[in-house]
């Protein structure tokens, strides 16, 4: 029986493949990071979660490499 | 005298849920004060027993306790004397015990550090993790007696039992630290000695800093994530209100650097030493706010090459029963020469020459 991914396994690997939107964030947060409030990074965070969602779907073979070498 | 008693037949989630009729035992509180419960001792030991069924990964992240528990086992070599019996109060996974049967890292071809150390009692209310390595080697080595205890808080020994009580990483989890002592202080002999090493004020500032500005940002609050920890100023009072004499207490940082945030927690669930604040948040961080903490963990305190660094700050305290015939310290101004001129009095040499 092949072991169980962790959701905290999966979370990591995904959030490990959006670095630039993770750095971005975290420079707009530490920029004034003693007057903290809610949605003070709304944007960048978007753009990081948007980046952590699309690199957390499961990977779909759609026209895969091999396919379009044949075309070409 | 002794009586007979059914509570060894009942299950152990049961057992914990009956009261303790037949058990007086010393303990003090603060007059007037209420008694504040801070951490649930059931989480507690929820987390602690699931933590060590899955022996591999307990057995993986047992590298803070070793080390800690490596140093605290230095701390009782520098005392030059014999102990008969011993207390491992909070044992955890008897790394004490693993430890004291290794030799001294300073002197590798001495034997085993045990040697001055007759039996060992290892306490801790979790019974799986306390069991978890009874049946590796180090236990031949070493007498070593395990007893699963009700509580934390409670220590089911007689006055004046132990030669010393060892405390390796636990005590951080107690509500009601002055009573503990003082009961550690109860159970000893006189002139005997208390080492204990705890988890202290800034340990995880990192985690918990980042955590705090990603829910502040997400969510517009904090919640509790980290334990409310003692500060190195506190022990010295409290080990002084237990009753114990010549105090001694230091501190220790262990910075341990992690790839990201997310294997730091599942290291400290994996210890067993996950948020068990009563007040805290019932269900896990939510995901947004893990992600967001990822992110400014990094950029806050994050290293060059891309890891994150935790720091752990130890606080030692060694204290002694009182006794008569202790020895005690000389009364001011009572010194017979200057400790400035003892310490300048090999400098002077070097210094002509730098």
């Amino acid at each position: 029986m092949p072991a169980r991914t962790r959701p905290i396994d999966k979370l990591a690997t995904a959030a490990a493949k959006c670095s630039t939107e993770s750095s971005v964030y975290g420079k707009c947060i530490f920029a004034d990071y003693n007057n903290v409030r809610k949605d003070m990074c709304a944007t960048e965070f978007l753009k990081l979660k948007e980046c952590y969602l699309v690199r957390s779907l499961p990977k779909i073979e759609w026209g895969s490499a091999d396919q379009s070498t044949e075309g070409v | 005298m002794t009586t007979f008693s059914i509570r060894a037949f009942i299950p152990p989630l049961t057992r914990r849920c009956l009261p303790l009729q037949a058990t007086r035992r010393y303990a003090v509180q603060a007059p007037g004060a209420p008694m504040l419960e801070i951490f649930s001792g059931q989480q507690k030991w929820m987390q602690k027993e699931r933590a060590a069924s899955d022996t591999e990964t307990s057995r993986s992240v047992d590298y803070l306790r070793d080390e800690v528990a490596s140093r605290l086992c230095e701390r009782v070599l520098d005392i030059n004397r014999h102990f008969p019996r011993v207390l491992d109060l909070g044992a955890n996974a008897c790394n004490i015990s693993r430890m004291l049967t290794l030799p001294s890292e300073e002197t590798p071809d001495k034997g085993p550090r045990s040697k001055r150390i007759g039996t060992i009692t290892a306490a801790d209310p979790s019974e799986t993790l306390l069991h978890r390595d009874a049946d590796l080697p180090f236990n031949k080595e070493i007498n070593i007696v395990r007893d699963v205890l009700t509580t934390s808080e409670l220590l089911p020994y007689e006055a004046n039992t132990f030669d010393a009580v060892l405390s390796s990483l636990s005590l951080h989890w107690i509500n009601d630290l002055p009573s503990v002592l003082a009961q550690v202080n109860n159970i000893l002999k006189p002139d005997s000695p208390f080492i204990g090493v705890m988890m202290g004020g800034d340990s995880l500032y990192e985690l918990r800093t980042a955590l705090q500005l990603a829910e502040l940002d997400r969510r517009g609050g904090v919640s509790t994530h980290t334990s409310p920890l003692a500060d190195v100023k506190d022990i010295g009072g409290l080990l002084q209100k237990a009753g114990f004499n010549l105090l001694t207490v230091d501190i220790d940082d262990i910075v341990v650097d992690f790839p990201d945030t997310f294997s730091l927690m599942k290291d400290l669930q994996a210890m067993g030493e996950s948020n068990a604040v009563l007040a805290r948040e019932k269900g896990g961080i939510h995901r947004d706010v893990l992600l967001a903490a990822e992110s400014i963990y990094k950029e806050l305190h994050g290293n060059e090459d891309g890891t994150l660094p935790a720091t752990f700050r130890l606080i030692y305290m060694i204290g002694w029963k009182p006794s008569a015939s202790q020895a005690k310290p000389l009364e001011r101004g009572t010194g017979m020469f200057s400790i400035k001129d003892y310490l300048e009095k090999d400098k002077k040499p070097g210094e002509g020459k730098e």
